[in-house]
């Protein structure tokens, strides 16, 4: 037996075997049930085929809302989260005063329990007695309180708020890891040949940070596209239906024991997911020139 | 090298088949080889003053087996048990809120519950109780619920001075409601961020569509008439947006909780509140101002006059029946449904006036007794139809997106009839094949 074509094998064996437990197999069983009606009201499976689906994209209007819902978060979060880690990065490696404290402080929420943020927030924006409307009407700005989580017009964009503001720390570190790693060489040159600075964050910074933005771009889309406990916590999903996205739909089809129904729910985000990848790791794939 | 890859493969097999193992321990024993029950239960599943966690004890130190009380918000319970019975991993004993409707598909009792048939103390619970926690001539649950009553209770001093009396019809109450508002004080308590009691008028009122058109019941069973059919309903359900457009739930109540109800009320911030008998007592306990200044009367949305009656709705107790320890939970059942012990479940609970054991007093007083016979009493509807009561959540969802304006009355009763459809579906019921 050729020992150096095992080695690789028996040191991976271990992470093999429990990633084809923990993972594969459930995701190959979550796939083979959802075309099934399987349920908690009886032990019966029943192969269906394709109505679960035809349900989700053709028959019922609101899974198509849950999923518009989805992509409107991801999307808007990722450019967040990337615009203000970029911003944050760049304010923090220009020599501010205290850079270790800022950077610890803006880091911080990352390390907390959506929960706790959740619950914290879902104070800090109670319409009658939160902070953030208590503080507008002493500041005779009566007119911008809003019922934050209440409605349909804020509650989406709420939850996106303190998304962003959880998640945007670790954007920012993984810039300022980026951001140093640019050699100083390239900055002197440019400003010999009288660069200002947005001729250097456009024609040095950004085209060298493009690894970086990709890798927290991808970072940002896959959390986006699996969020659940920030809709959860803040709003449940309401008012009405107004925030659910696919994963609370999912947790309401199981918790309703609708299990065939939230595996194909389950089955068409991943779906969504690696279509997503395989264009993302495409793009990472490409050679970025200078 | 060969041996040591082998046995490093035997050592990797033998931790994943450990990780199994400890994934599938449910063990409630303790090492010591004392017995713990693991009692699973909403947060209103048992009383708030805590007498049952109290009695736990006392039972330990009679008997040296522990109850570890795990209590889950109201508004997950209900999924999160279903969830916990088909993975077989629900607490030896479990509260599941009950109505003769549901309780077998919610619960799947021959699976999931110890057959209480022939223990001493189901024949000592209530005639009316029993179909809620009976399913094909077996008993499966043990219940302390009162049969459940909702009243309206109002603030007798913010009626008295702004003169105004209990309204008999909708229109009443939309005329004193506005009075309450002129004064700046919130009409009626509303608490959609529960999920749950925003409901209560639309099925507690069922009694009057049944009497107004007797038979709803029965054709809304056997899927001969859509709920989207009953008007009346439709009728309360404009009535509650037409409230919270006209701001008698108060400004900004979406956000409210029903916890948070008492306090509102209880501060005299609301002169109006949904509850049930016994909240004179929980609202003057935290509020002794409020003492001898609550009154009560039946809910007037669709100038309903019938007091509806739930007579389950509440939890009752199921013994897991996949538990390790079937006969340590029947000791359990039997011990707390012993006289005395009935009577301090009663006693030390939050308020409820009457307990579903003959045997126990109630405690109703005259005022209520009185009321009572004076108004025509009906069966809910979530009690009555099928298909109501698990889709609860999910219409108060609605209710909530239709306050803030992203669903119509008309929109909801579709929902409902959609999500009937569904469960028929699911649970093959000929007649909606």
């Amino acid at each position: 037996m050729n020992v150096n074509k095992i080695y690789p094998w028996y040191f991976s064996s271990g992470a093999i075997v429990l990633y084809l437990l923990f993972i594969v197999a459930p995701a190959l069983l979550g796939i083979y049930y959802s075309f099934t009606d399987w349920n908690s009201y009886s032990s019966e499976k029943n192969f269906i085929g394709l109505e679960h689906f035809r349900t989700i994209l053709a028959g019922d209007p609101t899974y198509l809302l849950f999923i518009k819902n989805t992509v409107l978060f991801t999307l808007i979060t990722s450019i967040a989260k990337t615009v203000l880690g970029l911003f944050l990065a760049l304010l923090l490696v220009s020599g501010v005063k205290a850079a270790n404290l800022h950077r610890m402080i803006i880091f911080s929420p990352q390390v907390l329990s959506f929960l706790i943020v959740g619950l914290v927030f879902k104070s800090l924006l109670d319409p009658n007695n939160g902070f953030v409307n208590v503080t507008l009407r002493s500041l005779g700005l009566d007119v911008l309180a809003q019922n934050w989580l209440g409605s349909l017009t804020w509650a989406m964009p709420s939850i996106m708020a303190v998304d962003t503001w959880k998640g945007m720390g670790y954007i920012m570190v993984l810039f300022i890891a980026g951001l140093l790693a640019i050699p100083r060489d390239y900055y002197e040159a440019a400003s010999i040949d009288g660069a200002g600075f947005w001729q250097k964050l456009f024609r040095i910074t950004i085209p060298m940070l493009m690894p970086t933005i990709t890798i927290a771009t991808v970072l940002n889309i896959t959390y986006g596209l699996r969020v659940f406990d920030a809709v959860y916590v803040l709003t449940n999903g309401g008012p009405g239906n107004a925030t659910d996205v696919i994963n609370t739909a999912v947790y309401s089809s199981f918790a309703k024991g609708y299990w065939g129904l939230g595996s194909a729910l389950s089955t068409i985000l991943f779906v969504i997911m690696a279509i997503i990848s395989f264009f993302i790791i495409r793009l990472m794939n490409r050679k970025v020139e200078y | 090298m060969r041996k040591r890859f082998l046995l490093s493969i035997a050592g990797v097999l033998l931790l994943s088949s450990l990780l199994l193992a400890g994934c599938n321990s449910g063990d409630s024993s303790e090492g010591s080889g004392k017995v713990t029950l693991t009692f699973g239960t909403s947060q209103s599943g048992i009383p708030r003053t805590g007498i049952m966690q109290t009695m736990a004890k006392e039972y330990e130190q009679e008997t040296g087996v522990k109850i570890d009380f795990q209590v889950v918000p109201d508004a997950q319970w209900r999924d999160l048990i279903k969830v916990k019975l088909a993975s077989g991993e629900a607490p030896d004993i479990f509260n599941v809120d009950v109505d003769p409707l549901s309780m077998p598909a919610n619960v799947r009792p021959e699976e999931n519950a110890i057959d209480l048939t022939n223990e001493e103390f189901t024949g000592r619970m209530s005639e009316e109780i029993l179909p809620t926690v009976s399913y094909k001539d077996k008993v499966y649950g043990v219940s302390f619920a009162p049969s459940k009553i909702w009243y309206v209770y109002y603030n007798k001093r913010i009626f008295e001075e702004l003169g105004i009396q209990p309204p008999t019809s909708y229109a009443e109450f939309k005329a004193i409601s506005q009075k309450i508002k002129d004064k700046d004080i919130i009409p009626f308590y509303q608490a959609p961020a529960s999920g749950w009691y925003q409901v209560l008028p639309l099925f507690e009122t069922g009694p009057n569509y049944e009497q107004s058109t007797p038979g709803t019941y029965e054709k809304l069973n056997n899927n001969e008439m859509k709920v989207a059919d009953l008007t009346q309903l439709k009728t309360v359900i404009e009535q509650l947006k037409e409230f919270a457009d006209l701001g008698y739930f108060g400004k900004d109540f979406l956000s409210n909780t029903v916890e948070a109800g008492i306090e509102a009320f209880g501060q005299e911030k609301a002169a109006m509140l949904l509850r049930v008998p016994g909240t004179e007592k929980e609202v003057s306990e935290a509020y002794p101002d409020m003492k001898d200044n609550m009154g009560f009367f039946v809910m007037p949305w669709g100038d309903n006059q019938t007091i509806g009656v739930n007579p389950g709705g509440s939890a009752a107790m199921f013994g897991n029946k996949n538990s390790k320890h079937p006969e340590e939970v029947l000791k359990f059942f039997r011990w707390i449904t012993e006289h005395d012990h009935l009577q301090r479940v009663f006693d030390g609970g939050e308020g409820n006036l009457t307990i579903c054991w003959p045997e126990i007093e109630p405690k109703l007083t005259q005022d209520y007794i009185d009321y009572e016979k004076n108004h025509e009493k009906g069966t809910v509807m979530q009690a009555a139809v099928k298909y109501i009561d698990p889709q609860w959540m999910d219409i108060g969802k609605d209710l909530s997106g239709m306050f803030a304006g992203a669903m119509t009355p008309d929109q909801i009763l579709q929902n409902i009839d959609k999500r009937r459809a569904e469960q028929a579906k699911v649970l093959k019921d000929d007649a909606w094949q």
